[in-house]
Protein backbone atom coordinates (compact mmCIF):
# COMPACT_ATOMS: atom_id res chain seq x y z
CA UNK A 1 0.00 0.00 0.00
CA UNK A 2 1.14 3.53 -1.04
CA UNK A 3 1.29 6.18 1.35
CA UNK A 4 -0.99 8.53 -1.32
CA UNK A 5 -3.50 5.56 -0.64
CA UNK A 6 -2.98 5.52 3.12
CA UNK A 7 -3.53 8.89 3.61
CA UNK A 8 -6.47 8.69 1.44
CA UNK A 9 -8.07 6.06 4.17
CA UNK A 10 -6.60 8.25 6.95
CA UNK A 11 -8.41 10.81 5.78
CA UNK A 12 -11.97 8.44 4.75
CA UNK A 13 -11.50 6.68 8.80
CA UNK A 14 -10.97 10.25 9.95
CA UNK A 15 -14.32 11.67 8.66
CA UNK A 16 -16.28 8.70 10.13
CA UNK A 17 -14.94 8.67 13.68
CA UNK A 18 -17.70 8.63 16.15
CA UNK A 19 -19.52 10.67 13.56
CA UNK A 20 -22.54 12.23 16.06
CA UNK A 21 -25.85 12.60 14.67
CA UNK A 22 -28.32 15.58 14.71
CA UNK A 23 -27.62 17.75 17.57
CA UNK A 24 -30.57 17.24 20.41
CA UNK A 25 -30.38 20.68 20.60
CA UNK A 26 -33.93 21.38 22.95
CA UNK A 27 -33.59 18.11 24.97
CA UNK A 28 -29.87 19.53 26.05
CA UNK A 29 -31.31 22.80 26.73
CA UNK A 30 -34.11 22.04 28.96
CA UNK A 31 -31.93 19.84 30.69
CA UNK A 32 -29.44 23.10 31.21
CA UNK A 33 -32.69 24.99 32.52
CA UNK A 34 -33.39 22.24 35.00
CA UNK A 35 -29.95 21.63 36.23
CA UNK A 36 -29.38 25.03 36.78
CA UNK A 37 -32.09 26.25 38.08
CA UNK A 38 -31.68 23.21 40.43
CA UNK A 39 -28.38 24.68 41.45
CA UNK A 40 -29.97 27.98 42.12
CA UNK A 41 -32.19 26.34 44.85
CA UNK A 42 -29.40 24.73 46.26
CA UNK A 43 -27.42 27.78 46.34
CA UNK A 44 -30.63 29.81 48.20
CA UNK A 45 -30.19 30.72 51.83
CA UNK A 46 -33.06 28.49 52.73
CA UNK A 47 -31.21 25.32 51.18
CA UNK A 48 -30.62 24.35 54.73
CA UNK A 49 -34.32 23.73 55.86
CA UNK A 50 -35.11 21.49 52.05
CA UNK A 51 -32.68 18.87 53.55
CA UNK A 52 -35.24 17.40 55.95
CA UNK A 53 -37.72 17.53 53.12
CA UNK A 54 -35.92 16.07 51.14
CA UNK A 55 -35.28 13.23 53.18
CA UNK A 56 -39.08 12.82 54.44
CA UNK A 57 -40.13 12.89 50.51
CA UNK A 58 -37.26 10.62 49.54
CA UNK A 59 -38.18 7.65 52.59
CA UNK A 60 -41.66 7.76 51.54
CA UNK A 61 -40.86 7.26 47.65
CA UNK A 62 -38.37 5.09 49.01
CA UNK A 63 -40.97 2.85 51.02
CA UNK A 64 -43.07 3.15 47.54
CA UNK A 65 -40.52 1.72 45.70
CA UNK A 66 -39.68 -1.13 47.70
CA UNK A 67 -43.12 -2.07 48.02
CA UNK A 68 -44.37 -2.49 44.82
CA UNK A 69 -41.24 -4.05 43.73
CA UNK A 70 -41.72 -6.96 46.76
CA UNK A 71 -45.94 -6.63 46.00
CA UNK A 72 -45.02 -7.60 42.18
CA UNK A 73 -42.03 -10.66 43.16
CA UNK A 74 -44.78 -11.81 45.20
CA UNK A 75 -47.49 -11.76 41.88
CA UNK A 76 -45.02 -12.92 39.89
CA UNK A 77 -44.30 -16.02 42.42
CA UNK A 78 -46.01 -19.49 41.61
CA UNK A 79 -46.81 -20.00 45.46
CA UNK A 80 -48.96 -16.77 45.20
CA UNK A 81 -50.72 -17.64 41.82
CA UNK A 82 -54.00 -19.46 43.21
CA UNK A 83 -54.78 -16.27 45.32
CA UNK A 84 -54.84 -13.76 42.78
CA UNK A 85 -58.50 -13.32 41.36
CA UNK A 86 -57.33 -11.69 38.25
CA UNK A 87 -57.55 -12.72 35.28
CA UNK A 88 -53.97 -13.27 33.02
CA UNK A 89 -54.88 -9.91 31.42
CA UNK A 90 -55.60 -8.10 34.37
CA UNK A 91 -52.60 -9.07 35.99
CA UNK A 92 -50.83 -8.05 33.05
CA UNK A 93 -52.16 -4.88 32.81
CA UNK A 94 -51.46 -4.43 36.21
CA UNK A 95 -48.19 -5.54 36.09
CA UNK A 96 -47.25 -3.00 33.27
CA UNK A 97 -48.97 -0.45 35.77
CA UNK A 98 -46.71 -0.82 38.11
CA UNK A 99 -44.00 -0.73 36.08
CA UNK A 100 -44.83 2.35 34.88
CA UNK A 101 -45.51 3.70 38.33
CA UNK A 102 -41.60 2.31 39.21
CA UNK A 103 -39.88 3.63 36.29
CA UNK A 104 -41.21 7.25 37.06
CA UNK A 105 -39.57 6.71 40.80
CA UNK A 106 -36.75 6.04 38.54
CA UNK A 107 -36.44 8.97 36.30
CA UNK A 108 -37.29 11.28 39.78
CA UNK A 109 -34.52 9.10 41.42
CA UNK A 110 -31.78 9.79 38.31
CA UNK A 111 -33.04 13.69 38.08
CA UNK A 112 -31.80 13.99 41.89
CA UNK A 113 -28.67 12.33 41.64
CA UNK A 114 -28.11 14.77 38.35
CA UNK A 115 -29.17 17.69 40.52
CA UNK A 116 -26.50 16.74 43.55
CA UNK A 117 -23.82 15.72 40.68
CA UNK A 118 -24.21 19.25 39.48
CA UNK A 119 -24.71 21.28 43.09
CA UNK A 120 -21.41 19.02 43.41
CA UNK A 121 -19.35 19.06 40.44
CA UNK A 122 -15.90 17.35 42.86
CA UNK A 123 -18.84 15.02 43.48
CA UNK A 124 -19.85 13.52 39.86
CA UNK A 125 -17.43 14.17 36.56
CA UNK A 126 -14.38 15.87 38.40
CA UNK A 127 -14.14 13.78 41.25
CA UNK A 128 -11.51 11.90 39.48
CA UNK A 129 -9.47 15.03 39.37
CA UNK A 130 -9.56 15.65 43.09
CA UNK A 131 -11.95 14.96 45.76
CA UNK A 132 -13.57 17.10 47.98
CA UNK A 133 -15.32 15.91 51.46
CA UNK A 134 -18.50 16.24 51.08
CA UNK A 135 -20.87 18.29 53.81
CA UNK A 136 -23.40 16.43 55.79
CA UNK A 137 -26.12 17.50 53.87
CA UNK A 138 -24.77 15.87 50.83
CA UNK A 139 -24.12 12.87 52.33
CA UNK A 140 -27.38 12.22 53.67
CA UNK A 141 -28.93 13.52 50.34
CA UNK A 142 -26.70 11.08 48.87
CA UNK A 143 -27.51 8.12 51.25
CA UNK A 144 -31.19 9.10 50.77
CA UNK A 145 -31.29 8.46 46.94
CA UNK A 146 -29.18 5.84 46.73
CA UNK A 147 -31.87 3.86 48.95
CA UNK A 148 -34.22 4.77 46.66
CA UNK A 149 -32.04 3.44 44.08
CA UNK A 150 -31.45 0.20 45.18
CA UNK A 151 -35.13 0.04 45.65
CA UNK A 152 -35.52 0.58 42.12
CA UNK A 153 -32.93 -1.81 41.00
CA UNK A 154 -34.77 -4.51 43.31
CA UNK A 155 -37.70 -4.22 41.54
CA UNK A 156 -36.20 -4.15 37.81
CA UNK A 157 -34.70 -7.43 38.80
CA UNK A 158 -37.58 -8.71 39.99
CA UNK A 159 -39.89 -7.74 37.30
CA UNK A 160 -37.03 -8.99 34.59
CA UNK A 161 -36.31 -12.44 36.26
CA UNK A 162 -40.49 -12.42 36.15
CA UNK A 163 -40.79 -11.09 32.41
CA UNK A 164 -38.07 -13.06 30.74
CA UNK A 165 -39.14 -16.49 32.65
CA UNK A 166 -42.67 -15.42 30.91
CA UNK A 167 -41.35 -14.39 27.90
CA UNK A 168 -42.68 -11.14 28.30
CA UNK A 169 -39.85 -8.68 28.05
CA UNK A 170 -40.70 -5.23 26.93
CA UNK A 171 -39.58 -1.71 25.96
CA UNK A 172 -40.60 -0.52 29.26
CA UNK A 173 -38.53 -2.94 31.34
CA UNK A 174 -35.22 -2.06 28.62
CA UNK A 175 -35.78 2.05 28.80
CA UNK A 176 -36.18 1.28 32.62
CA UNK A 177 -33.03 -1.06 33.18
CA UNK A 178 -30.79 1.80 31.10
CA UNK A 179 -32.08 4.46 33.03
CA UNK A 180 -30.96 2.55 36.61
CA UNK A 181 -27.55 1.61 34.72
CA UNK A 182 -26.81 5.41 34.09
CA UNK A 183 -28.03 6.22 37.39
CA UNK A 184 -25.99 3.14 38.56
CA UNK A 185 -23.07 4.87 36.78
CA UNK A 186 -23.54 8.17 38.25
CA UNK A 187 -23.53 7.07 41.72
CA UNK A 188 -20.49 5.34 41.15
CA UNK A 189 -18.12 8.56 40.72
CA UNK A 190 -20.06 10.13 43.79
CA UNK A 191 -19.37 10.58 47.23
CA UNK A 192 -21.83 7.48 47.82
CA UNK A 193 -18.84 5.21 47.36
CA UNK A 194 -16.74 6.01 50.26
CA UNK A 195 -18.40 4.02 52.09
CA UNK A 196 -17.02 0.31 50.67
CA UNK A 197 -19.63 -2.18 51.38
CA UNK A 198 -22.03 0.66 49.07
CA UNK A 199 -19.24 0.78 46.85
CA UNK A 200 -19.39 -3.02 46.17
CA UNK A 201 -22.73 -3.30 45.97
CA UNK A 202 -23.10 -0.56 43.49
CA UNK A 203 -20.68 -2.25 41.63
CA UNK A 204 -21.89 -5.69 41.71
CA UNK A 205 -25.82 -4.35 40.76
CA UNK A 206 -23.39 -2.39 37.58
CA UNK A 207 -22.53 -5.61 36.69
CA UNK A 208 -26.17 -6.67 36.71
CA UNK A 209 -27.72 -3.78 35.28
CA UNK A 210 -25.11 -4.55 32.39
CA UNK A 211 -26.37 -7.89 31.40
CA UNK A 212 -29.78 -7.17 32.09
CA UNK A 213 -29.95 -4.03 29.65
CA UNK A 214 -27.64 -6.44 27.25
CA UNK A 215 -30.02 -9.41 26.94
CA UNK A 216 -33.23 -6.90 26.61
CA UNK A 217 -31.39 -5.21 23.70
CA UNK A 218 -30.04 -8.04 22.10
CA UNK A 219 -33.95 -9.50 22.21
CA UNK A 220 -32.56 -12.94 21.20
CA UNK A 221 -34.23 -14.50 24.58
CA UNK A 222 -30.67 -16.79 24.89
CA UNK A 223 -31.49 -18.66 27.79
CA UNK A 224 -27.33 -19.28 28.01
CA UNK A 225 -27.60 -15.56 28.63
CA UNK A 226 -30.08 -15.37 30.83
CA UNK A 227 -28.52 -18.26 33.07
CA UNK A 228 -25.32 -16.44 33.21
CA UNK A 229 -27.34 -13.19 34.44
CA UNK A 230 -29.15 -16.02 37.23
CA UNK A 231 -25.29 -16.63 38.02
CA UNK A 232 -24.39 -13.49 38.96
CA UNK A 233 -27.38 -12.21 40.90
CA UNK A 234 -27.08 -15.19 43.07
CA UNK A 235 -23.32 -15.79 42.99
CA UNK A 236 -22.81 -11.95 43.99
CA UNK A 237 -25.69 -12.53 46.10
CA UNK A 238 -27.15 -9.26 44.99
CA UNK A 239 -30.49 -9.32 46.19
CA UNK A 240 -30.09 -10.43 49.44
CA UNK A 241 -27.36 -7.78 49.25
CA UNK A 242 -29.84 -5.19 48.46
CA UNK A 243 -32.41 -6.67 50.64
CA UNK A 244 -29.73 -6.03 53.50
CA UNK A 245 -29.10 -2.47 52.44
CA UNK A 246 -33.10 -1.42 52.02
CA UNK A 247 -34.13 -0.79 55.11
CA UNK A 248 -37.10 -3.50 55.94
CA UNK A 249 -39.35 -1.42 58.49
CA UNK A 250 -39.59 1.16 55.44
CA UNK A 251 -42.25 -1.55 54.04
CA UNK A 252 -45.46 -1.13 55.36
CA UNK A 253 -47.10 -4.44 56.62
CA UNK A 254 -48.59 -7.29 54.58
CA UNK A 255 -45.73 -6.63 51.91
CA UNK B 1 -30.46 29.64 14.94
CA UNK B 2 -34.22 30.53 15.87
CA UNK B 3 -33.11 32.75 18.52
CA UNK B 4 -30.08 34.49 17.60
CA UNK B 5 -32.04 36.62 14.80
CA UNK B 6 -34.24 37.59 17.36
CA UNK B 7 -31.69 40.25 18.95
CA UNK B 8 -31.14 43.46 18.13
CA UNK B 9 -27.44 42.52 16.96
CA UNK B 10 -25.85 45.84 15.25
CA UNK B 11 -22.75 43.97 14.27
CA UNK B 12 -21.52 41.80 11.00
CA UNK B 13 -18.23 41.65 13.49
CA UNK B 14 -17.92 38.00 15.20
CA UNK B 15 -16.43 39.67 18.62
CA UNK B 16 -19.04 42.20 18.92
CA UNK B 17 -21.42 39.89 18.40
CA UNK B 18 -19.97 37.43 21.12
CA UNK B 19 -19.49 40.97 23.55
CA UNK B 20 -22.93 41.88 23.00
CA UNK B 21 -24.74 38.23 23.57
CA UNK B 22 -21.90 37.96 26.96
CA UNK B 23 -23.71 41.17 28.08
CA UNK B 24 -27.10 40.77 27.47
CA UNK B 25 -26.75 37.07 29.43
CA UNK B 26 -24.94 38.81 32.22
CA UNK B 27 -27.78 41.54 32.33
CA UNK B 28 -30.30 38.39 33.10
CA UNK B 29 -31.63 38.31 29.19
CA UNK B 30 -33.42 34.69 29.04
CA UNK B 31 -33.35 34.81 25.08
CA UNK B 32 -29.78 35.66 24.80
CA UNK B 33 -28.60 32.82 26.97
CA UNK B 34 -30.65 30.86 24.41
CA UNK B 35 -29.19 32.47 21.54
CA UNK B 36 -25.56 32.17 22.60
CA UNK B 37 -26.40 28.53 23.43
CA UNK B 38 -27.88 28.00 19.85
CA UNK B 39 -25.27 29.87 17.97
CA UNK B 40 -22.55 27.22 19.71
CA UNK B 41 -23.78 24.04 20.79
CA UNK B 42 -23.99 22.37 16.87
CA UNK B 43 -20.08 22.70 17.45
CA UNK B 44 -19.71 21.77 21.09
CA UNK B 45 -21.71 18.92 20.46
CA UNK B 46 -19.99 17.91 17.72
CA UNK B 47 -16.83 18.16 19.05
CA UNK B 48 -17.52 16.26 22.32
CA UNK B 49 -19.11 13.41 20.40
CA UNK B 50 -16.48 13.05 18.28
CA UNK B 51 -14.02 12.56 21.59
CA UNK B 52 -16.59 10.21 23.76
CA UNK B 53 -17.74 8.31 20.49
CA UNK B 54 -21.82 8.09 22.12
CA UNK B 55 -24.72 10.41 21.98
CA UNK B 56 -25.55 10.34 25.56
CA UNK B 57 -22.40 11.06 27.05
CA UNK B 58 -21.83 13.73 24.36
CA UNK B 59 -25.38 15.55 25.55
CA UNK B 60 -24.28 15.02 29.33
CA UNK B 61 -20.75 16.87 28.14
CA UNK B 62 -22.77 19.75 26.11
CA UNK B 63 -25.06 20.46 28.97
CA UNK B 64 -21.80 20.40 31.49
CA UNK B 65 -20.36 22.74 29.56
CA UNK B 66 -23.01 25.42 28.82
CA UNK B 67 -23.70 25.11 32.83
CA UNK B 68 -20.09 25.95 33.48
CA UNK B 69 -19.97 28.37 30.59
CA UNK B 70 -23.17 30.31 31.71
CA UNK B 71 -21.76 30.72 35.19
CA UNK B 72 -18.23 31.76 34.95
CA UNK B 73 -19.53 34.19 31.94
CA UNK B 74 -18.30 37.46 34.09
CA UNK B 75 -15.02 35.79 33.54
CA UNK B 76 -15.09 35.80 29.95
CA UNK B 77 -12.64 38.95 29.13
CA UNK B 78 -12.80 38.62 24.83
CA UNK B 79 -9.21 37.88 24.52
CA UNK B 80 -10.06 34.85 22.43
CA UNK B 81 -13.56 34.23 20.63
CA UNK B 82 -16.45 32.97 22.37
CA UNK B 83 -16.17 29.39 20.32
CA UNK B 84 -12.64 29.21 21.26
CA UNK B 85 -13.43 29.76 25.00
CA UNK B 86 -16.44 27.10 24.79
CA UNK B 87 -14.51 25.00 23.64
CA UNK B 88 -12.08 25.40 25.57
CA UNK B 89 -14.75 24.37 28.56
CA UNK B 90 -16.18 21.78 26.32
CA UNK B 91 -12.56 19.74 25.82
CA UNK B 92 -11.72 19.60 29.79
CA UNK B 93 -15.26 18.47 30.37
CA UNK B 94 -14.78 15.54 28.32
CA UNK B 95 -11.27 14.95 28.50
CA UNK B 96 -12.26 14.77 32.82
CA UNK B 97 -15.37 12.96 31.67
CA UNK B 98 -13.45 9.91 29.44
CA UNK B 99 -11.19 9.66 32.27
CA UNK B 100 -13.89 8.23 34.27
CA UNK B 101 -15.95 6.25 31.77
CA UNK B 102 -12.90 4.46 30.75
CA UNK B 103 -12.53 3.72 34.46
CA UNK B 104 -15.99 1.90 34.63
CA UNK B 105 -15.72 0.64 31.07
CA UNK B 106 -12.61 -1.34 32.00
CA UNK B 107 -14.52 -3.02 34.61
CA UNK B 108 -18.02 -3.70 32.18
CA UNK B 109 -16.17 -4.22 28.85
CA UNK B 110 -16.55 -7.52 28.11
CA UNK B 111 -20.11 -7.16 28.71
CA UNK B 112 -21.05 -4.37 26.85
CA UNK B 113 -18.37 -4.82 24.12
CA UNK B 114 -19.98 -7.99 22.55
CA UNK B 115 -18.14 -9.01 19.77
CA UNK B 116 -20.75 -8.31 16.37
CA UNK B 117 -20.85 -11.20 14.39
CA UNK B 118 -21.84 -9.38 11.21
CA UNK B 119 -18.91 -6.64 11.80
CA UNK B 120 -16.44 -9.43 11.38
CA UNK B 121 -17.89 -10.55 7.97
CA UNK B 122 -17.48 -7.13 6.18
CA UNK B 123 -14.13 -6.69 4.09
CA UNK B 124 -10.90 -5.89 4.51
CA UNK B 125 -11.81 -1.61 4.18
CA UNK B 126 -13.75 -1.94 7.09
CA UNK B 127 -11.81 -4.11 9.09
CA UNK B 128 -9.39 -1.71 8.28
CA UNK B 129 -11.66 1.45 9.41
CA UNK B 130 -12.38 -0.26 12.29
CA UNK B 131 -8.71 -1.09 13.20
CA UNK B 132 -8.09 3.04 12.28
CA UNK B 133 -10.82 4.34 14.83
CA UNK B 134 -9.29 2.29 17.59
CA UNK B 135 -5.72 3.49 16.89
CA UNK B 136 -7.29 6.97 16.92
CA UNK B 137 -9.26 5.81 20.50
CA UNK B 138 -5.92 4.73 21.51
CA UNK B 139 -3.62 8.04 21.00
CA UNK B 140 -2.75 9.65 23.92
CA UNK B 141 -5.10 12.49 25.74
CA UNK B 142 -2.69 15.24 24.03
CA UNK B 143 -2.67 13.56 20.73
CA UNK B 144 -6.02 12.62 20.21
CA UNK B 145 -7.74 15.95 20.63
CA UNK B 146 -5.20 17.97 18.43
CA UNK B 147 -6.01 15.39 15.67
CA UNK B 148 -9.68 14.84 16.20
CA UNK B 149 -10.11 18.62 16.03
CA UNK B 150 -7.78 18.97 13.14
CA UNK B 151 -8.36 16.15 10.78
CA UNK B 152 -11.83 15.11 11.60
CA UNK B 153 -13.47 18.87 12.84
CA UNK B 154 -11.44 20.61 10.35
CA UNK B 155 -10.36 23.23 12.62
CA UNK B 156 -7.17 25.27 12.14
CA UNK B 157 -3.73 25.05 14.71
CA UNK B 158 -4.63 28.65 15.41
CA UNK B 159 -8.17 27.63 16.73
CA UNK B 160 -6.64 24.26 18.24
CA UNK B 161 -3.87 26.44 19.97
CA UNK B 162 -6.33 29.04 21.57
CA UNK B 163 -8.36 25.78 22.29
CA UNK B 164 -6.18 23.54 24.36
CA UNK B 165 -3.46 26.93 25.27
CA UNK B 166 -0.45 25.44 23.27
CA UNK B 167 1.72 27.30 21.03
CA UNK B 168 0.83 26.75 17.29
CA UNK B 169 4.08 25.00 16.58
CA UNK B 170 3.08 22.32 19.25
CA UNK B 171 -0.32 21.61 18.13
CA UNK B 172 1.46 20.90 14.41
CA UNK B 173 3.94 18.60 16.18
CA UNK B 174 1.44 16.58 18.07
CA UNK B 175 -0.73 16.57 14.99
CA UNK B 176 2.66 14.76 12.78
CA UNK B 177 2.68 12.67 15.94
CA UNK B 178 -0.71 11.04 15.77
CA UNK B 179 -0.95 10.90 12.63
CA UNK B 180 2.42 8.55 12.39
CA UNK B 181 0.93 6.39 14.91
CA UNK B 182 -2.25 5.80 13.38
CA UNK B 183 0.44 5.21 9.87
CA UNK B 184 2.12 2.58 11.93
CA UNK B 185 -1.33 1.28 12.94
CA UNK B 186 -2.75 0.68 9.67
CA UNK B 187 0.72 -0.44 8.04
CA UNK B 188 0.44 -3.18 10.39
CA UNK B 189 -2.91 -4.30 9.59
CA UNK B 190 -1.96 -3.69 6.09
CA UNK B 191 1.04 -5.94 6.49
CA UNK B 192 -1.04 -8.38 8.00
CA UNK B 193 -3.32 -8.99 4.90
CA UNK B 194 -1.20 -8.84 2.58
CA UNK B 195 1.12 -11.28 3.97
Amino acid sequence: MNDDRMDELLAEAARDYNAPADVPRDEIWSRIQAERGARRRDRSPNRVWMWPTVGIAAAALLAVGVTLGRRMERSASPAAAPLTVATPQTARDSTGQLITQLRHETTATDRRVRELASANPATAIDRAGGATQPDDATSLSYHLVVLKHLAGSEALITAFRSAARNGEIDAQIAAWSKELLSTTRMLEASVATDDPTMKRLLEDLDLVLAQIKQYVTRGTNNPEDLDLIEQSIIKRGVITKLRGTVPARNVPAGI
Amino acid sequence: MPEIAKLNVVSENPRLIDRQLVHRCLAGEPQAERALYDAHVERVYRLVHRMAGDADLAADFTQETFIRAFDRLDQFRGDSSLATWLHTIAVSVALNGMRKVKRIRARTDNIDETPDLAARTTGFTADLKARLHSAIDALSEKLRPVFVMHDVEGYTHEEIAGTLGIPVGTSKARLFDARAKLRLALAAFAGDHIA
